[in-house]
């Protein structure tokens, strides 16, 4: 998958399979996972401690509080994680060119032009 | 040339080919194909104004947004219905706002009130997971190319509606308590409403118009099954018992089906078994909220009307 190729780089192996359960998850509308969506900015872990920079496509996204509950929820099943802190940012804005190739992709072929 | 039309088409349905236009479908196809879009789009736009009522409920402002995107969802859904039957030469203005309340063709269970978040997230949870089994088959199975093709998007949609009603009846399950109480509350009235919504058991009816025409492809027995394999096991996975097991490859039910039900109290009297002709003389009679939903959006139609 592509995002392994974008964001892996650097990151301990905690912090891949972090990711990677990132990507387990879905846009509630889209078929597009969060992390090909383009909407997290960015993971550390201290500690067991996970936190999470994102965004939303819109600030006025209606579904901010069920996503940010699958994320908490799937990292906590993640063995060595018991804390999860989300900071939702909007500097930078998200657009459509933070999609990875494999969103683009796969909006593409839901026949969305991205 | 009737005779010839007819056999085009039969040609066409055999061939599993799909059906574009009215011309090539023969005057029953027709019937049928309106009386079940008719079926979908009613169902669709009730439960607008019986998720809105709901939602006002909402915990948080964005848990209120969610609902409100949902209801959103079934509105246009709807229209997708309404704009198809108005190609098939039917008036969309005389089908939603000239039609009495009893005359709706959609699901007795909108007729009974969703009156808390609980019972809005349980809806999402069971009647659009019973919605997505019906389009969902439809949206496989359907000879008819406009409707078969304006589903792609219906489908993506019920699944965050679905989402809404899981995620939700998971974190409430989770609290425990006499939250948890009032979700195995919602689920124990709601759980039987969904199940007879799938209509008369396979043995019962004789034939069926929609599975010949290729309208839909799963009996009623076949989609209520798919139904209970993702909603029994998903409530039990959160702790919620519902009335229902598996035996072998198939779901049983733990009552009598059908049963007598009192949508006042939204309580069902498993000691009470019934007939299907009592629980269709129940669906005609409409509950108690039939009128009310159905002027929640026909009230102000005629005071805006411009008059020629």
């Amino acid at each position: 998958m592509s995002f392994s190729r974008l964001f892996h780089v650097g990151a301990g192996p905690l912090e891949a399979r972090l990711w990677s359960a990132l990507a387990e998850i879905d846009d509630p509308e889209m078929p597009v996972n969060l992390v090909d969506l383009g909407l997290i900015y960015g993971l550390t872990v201290e500690s067991g401690r996970a936190c999470v920079r994102l965004t939303f496509t819109a600030m006025g996204c209606p579904a901010t509080e069920m996503l940010m509950s699958d994320i908490r929820e799937r990292l906590l099943a993640e063995p060595g994680i018991d804390e999860v802190c989300l900071e939702v940012v909007w500097d930078p804005p998200w657009t459509s060119a933070r999609l990875t190739a494999d969103g683009r992709e796969a909006l593409r072929a839901w026949g969305l032009s991205v | 040339m009737e005779s010839q039309n007819s056999a085009t088409f039969e040609g066409l349905l055999k061939r599993g080919e799909l059906i574009e236009s009215t011309s090539e479908m023969t005057p029953d196809y027709l019937r049928e194909l309106k009386h079940t879009l008719i079926v979908s789009g009613d169902t669709e736009l009730i439960s607008a104004p019986a998720y809105y009522l709901a939602a006002r409920k909402a915990p948080s402002v964005n848990a209120f947004m969610t609902a409100i995107a949902i209801i959103q969802d079934e509105l246009a859904h709807a229209h997708i219905a309404y704009h198809i039957l108005e190609e098939l030469g039917e008036s969309q203005e005389a089908l939603i706002f000239k039609r009495d309340p009893k005359a709706f063709r959609y699901p007795y269970a909108f007729d009974v009130p969703l009156e808390s978040w609980t019972e809005l997230v349980v809806a999402n949870a069971m009647y659009d997971q019973a919605g997505f089994c019906l389009l969902g088959d439809i949206h496989e199975q359907c000879s008819y190319g406009p409707w078969k093709r304006g589903l792609v998007k219906v489908m993506a949609e019920e699944n965050f509606h679905l989402r809404n009603g899981r995620n939700w009846s998971k974190r409430i399950s989770q609290a425990g308590g006499a939250a948890k109480e009032e979700l195995q509350r919602a689920v124990d009235w709601m759980f039987p409403l969904t199940v007879e919504w799938f209509g008369l058991p396979d043995d019962l009816k004789q034939h069926s118009a929609q599975l010949e025409y290729r309208l839909k492809g799963l009996t009623n027995d076949q989609l209520r099954q798919q139904w209970l394999s993702t909603v029994v096991p998903f409530m039990e996975s959160i702790g919620i018992r519902v009335p229902a097991h598996k035996e072998n490859s198939h779901y049983v039910l733990d009552y009598p089906f059908p049963c007598t039900f009192d949508a006042e109290e939204k309580h069902w009297d498993y000691n009470d078994p019934c007939s299907w002709d009592d629980v269709l003389m129940r669906w005609r009679a409409r509950g108690p909220r039939n009128a009310e939903m159905v002027a929640l959006f026909q009230e102000s139609f005629a005071k805006f009307q411009v008059r020629t």
